[in-house]
């Protein structure tokens, strides 16, 4: 009987108590804190950070905190797996020879210091690459932020303080001019979007839907309250990544990759950073100054007319990359594969192909160059801008649109259209050809919506979304749009077609029928549903007049009848249930509280104007 | 002594310059030419090297190295005219122009020889009365030759004597400067000509380029990029570590995020004063804003900063796999069966037990079903019989009755009833004859005398056979509520409020007593 008794209580007591140097049970031997982490890799913070960064380590969330919720906890798994890397081992390496480069510097051994230099240990990041991402779908998966954070290195100025290099900013810049290249010439675009951020580009690779941002082509500012070895950690990383994943794309297009550029054009690009540091410069004193700066407008107009010249070798330098495939020596070949590529593209690659088709578009010098010659080509229009190199000039009467971007515009073509850059981009997002009229120069072009947003989920449609919903049924030959609203279609080819087949006055007629139908199918589905609705209703009214027949007390009604069943079904949840339910709720209450607050701003707007 | 040695500096310096004039093209054999070839090796190393990177210490070295030759060069100068003493350094270097451009090639070094009858042997111009011909192609004429004595006793007048020698193909005297007869003498001894140049640094080099140190040959670069995801099928092997969880894609952005959005968008002046009065949490963190045309957007100030803590987010923030919340907020209420589906229920009244005038206070089902026995407000019990609704039997109390219960033992049908302060345990007239009778036997109790009051107060109780309905009564001080059995008949429990004065005055008091054991109870109370 005591015998029997002893071992329970020594289970008993196991549970409570670990004896000093007892394995850990749990969470807390299965997590470790960042602290610990680091004392076990015997690494520095910024080693471990660094690390990290490049593993694609994250910390995780233990269920339960065991030293507090102050604290970041690593898988104790994850740790392992850094300490089994390679490159722990190379990064003391480089560290220990930094020493002895330093080491021989202090002791003014200069030829010691720059033999060291020349055999400095270097790394490499392809494996890493590929353990994170083992198939190349899964890279794609993850290229957003890669992508944004390339992109914005290319828009940012070299600076020394930052430890930002020259030759760094010249590859991002090579990288994303590469990747635009790409999904350009596969048609791979498929929405754009201009906010206050940037421009948002979505292009879907291999059933991926990639998002990307670029800030717009203005001087970037660095902020002070940025630790910019993180961010470089991290675009290190994303070079790698990006030149590989670049080059699977390229060899899937069979070109060769990287691509061989003209000297020249090399030369310009070299022109071009060192003007590009020359803006720094005057930024930086600029930034010491902020008053000068804003007070000299002509100074800040140099600025800018220096960022146009820039911007312009850089564009013909993406335009020569653009043009790349098509002037390698197996151009033939291309053609071909092109004609096979054809065949395989689905149905929204050919779609997008066929969006600018026979249009030639004309930039001036205002417009954002870089995003509209990426963006044209890729929905198969031809471009050309102002300036030297350009494929042909203003003067070329073949031109249908010519891009403007100005108050007024003073010499026209009669044979093209005029019209601001928000046309090109609402129409890639609602895939039609938009009439022009709205766009037209000196005007206030109608809103530029969201392509990311599904109206209907959020409850709320603005009217411009409706209006281009109409216009795109109409494109669909399935309607006509309203009269009245259509008749800048006259404007655009698809519909002058489409009115070919259908007079003015039938089109009206077909539309109008049309609306009844759907007006009266409408009325049908409501009266249908209010029909089971009042079923239930009369239901419920039965029950409630047996209620009433058998206490002779309540008065039934059938609201409170329906609150009675809410509450009593509340009552009986779990309270995990509960909160989520209420959450639910809550964010339902904010919106719909969000969609009437513009509701009621844009009724106030229509009592203003009227 | 002096002589002896201007003469063999003479000699020798005849010998280097006849053979600079006779193997210009050819390889010098001599010591200096060998080292001044190494030298140049070295600094032609050196600038490979520093082409390579352009490591200041590198070019200070190669600098000092020009240097050197444009100081050779300077002495040059001094002597412009008769090059012929510092041919040995000029034209040694001028014999494989191809290594030492950098050196050799100044003008000043390249001062022509007066004479253009080149690489001539002089004794062709023995007999003759010029030596030879300028530019311009006149005769040079050769000087008038000095009295061998007068010669002499000037040399001898002259302390700089022995520093001069006799060009012989200028037909000039050349006086060397110290620096030149510095680098003779060192020659003379077998060293480098300058002091400067350490022959040891060069077999370092040396020794560097056999460890394989340094290396003119420069690797073959390996291509950055290649084919890193051949084929995805067989990419497939398992890695052994935890799931990798990819981070969560940032927000896309709405309506309200364009350049030009809708009117209805833009918040009102109030509004964005509003903000302000705003938590911090709650304030938004982006206000829309219109701008009429394209190319008024400035450019955006966050920038960098969003994507510095989109890297922040990335790399500190600990991520967990959640399941997406995407429920129909009805499918989490439970259901509640409808009326319907609970039928058959009672929906008609079918047994009515009629008798009672005041409101029932409360009812109890014998334990076989058969009887139901009813307290009322108005003072009685009633015993029923379930199925025919017929009253058995009426006990009438005058007070409110609170609660009946029965005995939970079938073969002990009795009623315990509360009454006010009392409670009543009543013989129900239930069950067969021996049943009967050992409930009357144990119903019976012996009343207590009367000095027995005050033990009675202390226990807050008291028993007394009630002859009137048959059973016995427990005397409470206070109002009963409720009466309750344990469910083995044994003992029951009785509440009451505790106390009146105090508010909270929930209860209690329960009494626990066997049934079997009220006799001995209240003999052992009597007897005490």
């Amino acid at each position: 009987m005591v015998a029997r008794k002893k071992p329970s209580t020594m289970v008993a007591r196991k549970k409570h108590y670990r004896p000093p140097g007892k394995k850990k049970e749990g969470n807390a031997s299965r997590y470790v804190t960042r602290s610990q982490a680091i004392k076990q890799l015997q690494v520095t913070l910024g080693f471990f950070r660094r690390l990290s960064i490049l593993k694609g380590i994250f910390p995780r969330e233990p269920k339960k905190k065991f030293k507090g919720n102050n604290h970041t906890y690593y898988h104790v798994k994850d740790i392992a797996f850094l300490q089994h890397e390679p490159l722990l081992d190379k990064f003391r390496d480089i560290r220990a020879y930094q020493k002895k480069i330093k080491k021989a510097e202090a002791k003014k051994n200069a030829d010691l210091a720059t033999l060291l230099r020349t055999r400095e240990p270097t790394y490499k990041l392809d494996r890493l690459v590929r353990e994170r991402y083992p198939k190349f779908v899964d890279a794609l998966r993850d290229l957003d932020d890669c992508l944004t954070m390339v992109h914005l290195f290319a828009a940012l100025p070299a600076v020394e303080r930052a430890k930002i290099d020259v030759e760094l900013i010249h590859n991002c810049r090579r990288l994303s001019h590469e990747w635009q290249a790409y999904v350009c010439r596969t048609y791979k675009l498929r929405k754009v979007f201009i906010s206050v951020k940037g421009i948002y580009y979505q292009a879907e690779i291999e059933g991926q839907k990639i998002t990307w941002l670029t800030p717009h082509a203005m001087q970037q500012v660095l902020p002070d309250d940025v630790n910019f070895s993180v961010m470089l950690t991290f675009l290190e990383f994303y070079e790698t990544l990006l030149g590989f994943v670049n080059f699977r794309l390229y060899h899937s297009l069979n070109v060769k990759y990287p691509p061989i550029l003209d000297p020249k054009l090399e030369a310009l690009a070299s022109d071009l950073y060192a003007l590009s540091r020359y803006i720094v410069s005057n930024t930086r004193t600029s930034t010491l100054e902020p008053k000068a700066a804003s007070s000299s407008p002509s100074e800040q107009l140099e600025a800018k007319e220096k960022e146009m010249q820039a911007d312009e070798s850089e564009l013909r330098l993406a335009q020569l990359q653009h043009q790349l495939p098509s002037n390698e020596p197996g151009a033939l070949m291309h053609l071909m594969e092109g004609a096979e590529c054809e065949n395989e593209d689905d149905q929204d690659t050919k779609e997008c192909k066929r969006l600018f088709k026979n249009m030639k578009f004309f930039l001036s010098r205002e417009v954002p160059r870089e995003s509209l010659l990426f963006v044209i080509p890729a929905f198969g229009g031809v471009v050309s801008w102002d300036g030297e190199a350009a494929p042909y000039k203003e003067a070329d009467q073949s031109i249908s649109h010519q891009i403007v971007d100005r108050p007024t515009q003073g010499h026209r073509y009669l044979s093209r259209e005029y019209i601001q850059p928000q046309w090109i981009y609402d129409c890639i997002n609602a895939w039609i050809i938009l009439p022009t009229e709205a766009y037209m120069v000196g005007r206030i072009p109608p809103p530029h919506l969201s392509p990311f947003v599904d109206n209907d989920a959020e409850g709320y449609v603005p009217d411009y979304a409706e209006t281009i919903k109409r216009l795109q049924a109409a494109a669909r030959n399935e309607v006509l749009p309203m009269p009245g609203v259509g008749k800048e279609d006259l404007d655009d080819p698809q519909n002058l077609l489409v009115e070919g087949y259908i007079s003015r006055a039938e089109a009206s007629e077909a539309a109008q029928t049309k609306k009844k139908m759907v007006t009266l199918e409408k009325q049908y589905h409501e009266e249908l549903q209010s029909e089971l609705q009042g079923a239930v209703m009369k239901k419920s009214k039965q029950g409630s007049t047996e209620h009433a027949k058998a206490s002779e007390e309540s008065v039934p009604d059938p609201k409170q009848i329906a609150e009675d069943i809410e509450t009593m079904s509340k009552l009986g949840m779990s309270r995990k249930k509960r909160g989520l339910l209420e959450a639910i709720e809550k964010r339902k209450e904010r919106n719909t509280a969000r969609i009437s607050k513009l509701k009621e701003r844009k009724k106030k707007l229509k009592s203003s104007e009227n | 002594m002096g002589a002896s040695k201007k003469e063999s500096v003479e000699v020798d310096k005849k010998k280097n310059s006849k053979k600079t004039q006779t193997t210009k093209k050819e390889k010098h054999n001599t010591e200096e030419s060998v080292l001044a070839q190494k030298q140049e090796g070295a600094a032609t190393d050196y600038k490979e090297l520093s082409a390579d990177d352009d490591s200041e210490d590198y070019k200070s070295v190669g600098e000092s190295e020009a240097g050197d030759g444009e100081s050779s060069g300077d002495e040059g100068n001094h002597k412009s005219g008769s090059s012929e003493g510092l041919a040995i350094d000029g034209q040694s270097e001028d014999s494989e122009p191809d290594q030492g451009a950098e050196e050799s090639d100044s003008s000043e070094d390249e001062v022509a020889p007066r004479n253009t009858v080149g690489d001539v042997p002089l004794e062709w111009y023995r007999d003759e009365k010029h030596i030879g011909y300028d530019i311009a192609g006149k005769k040079i004429k050769k000087k008038e030759k000095q009295d061998k004595l007068d010669s002499f006793l000037a040399n001898v007048d002259d302390s700089k004597n022995w520093r001069k020698i006799y060009d012989e193909y200028n037909d000039e005297e050349v006086e060397l400067t110290k620096e030149e007869t510095k680098l003779v003498r060192r020659m003379l001894k077998g060293k480098t000509p300058h002091a400067d140049f350490d022959p040891y640094a060069v077999l370092g080099l040396v020794r560097a380029i056999r460890k394989g140190y340094i290396k003119f040959d420069k690797p073959k670069e390996e291509p950055r990029f290649y084919m890193l995801w051949g084929d995805d099928a067989s990419s497939s092997e398992k890695t052994g570590h935890l799931s990798y969880i990819p981070a969560p894609k940032p927000n896309m952005p709405g309506h309200e995020e364009s350049y030009n959005p809708s009117l209805e968008y833009i918040p009102t002046q109030e509004e964005i004063n509003s903000y302000q009065l705003m938590d911090e949490e709650d304030r938004p963190k982006f206000i829309p804003k219109r701008f009429t045309s394209l190319r008024s957007i400035p450019a955006y100030e966050n920038a960098v900063k969003d994507s510095f803590e989109r890297c922040l987010d990335l790399y500190l923030c600990p991520r967990v796999r959640k399941k997406r919340i995407n429920i129909d907020p009805e499918s989490l209420k439970p259901k509640l069966p409808s009326r319907k589906d609970l039928r058959p229920y009672p929906a008609t009244c079918y047994l009515e037990y009629r008798g009672h005038k005041g409101a029932v206070m409360s009812i109890s089902a014998e334990a076989s079903g058969q009887w139901i026995a009813s307290g009322s407000s108005d003072g009685t019990v009633r015993l029923w019989e379930v199925e025919t609704c017929r009253c058995i039997k009426v006990w009438e109390f005058g007070e409110v009755v609170q609660y009946v219960a029965w005995n939970p033992l079938p073969e002990l049908p009795i009623l315990a009833v509360t009454v006010g302060q009392d409670v009543f345990l009543l013989n129900s007239g239930l069950g067969n004859e021996e049943i009967q009778r050992k409930v009357k036997e144990l119903l019976h109790v012996e009343t207590p005398t009367a000095p027995e009051d005050s033990g009675n107060k202390v226990s807050g109780w008291s028993w007394r056979q009630d002859d009137e309905h048959e059973g016995i009564r427990l005397r409470h001080f206070k109002s009963v509520y409720s009466v309750e059995w344990h469910r083995k008949g044994d003992y029951f429990s009785t509440v009451m409020p505790a106390d009146i004065l105090s508010i909270h005055c929930h209860l209690i008091a329960f009494l626990f007593l066997a049934l079997e054991s009220i006799v001995l109870c209240m003999k052992s109370i009597s007897h005490t």
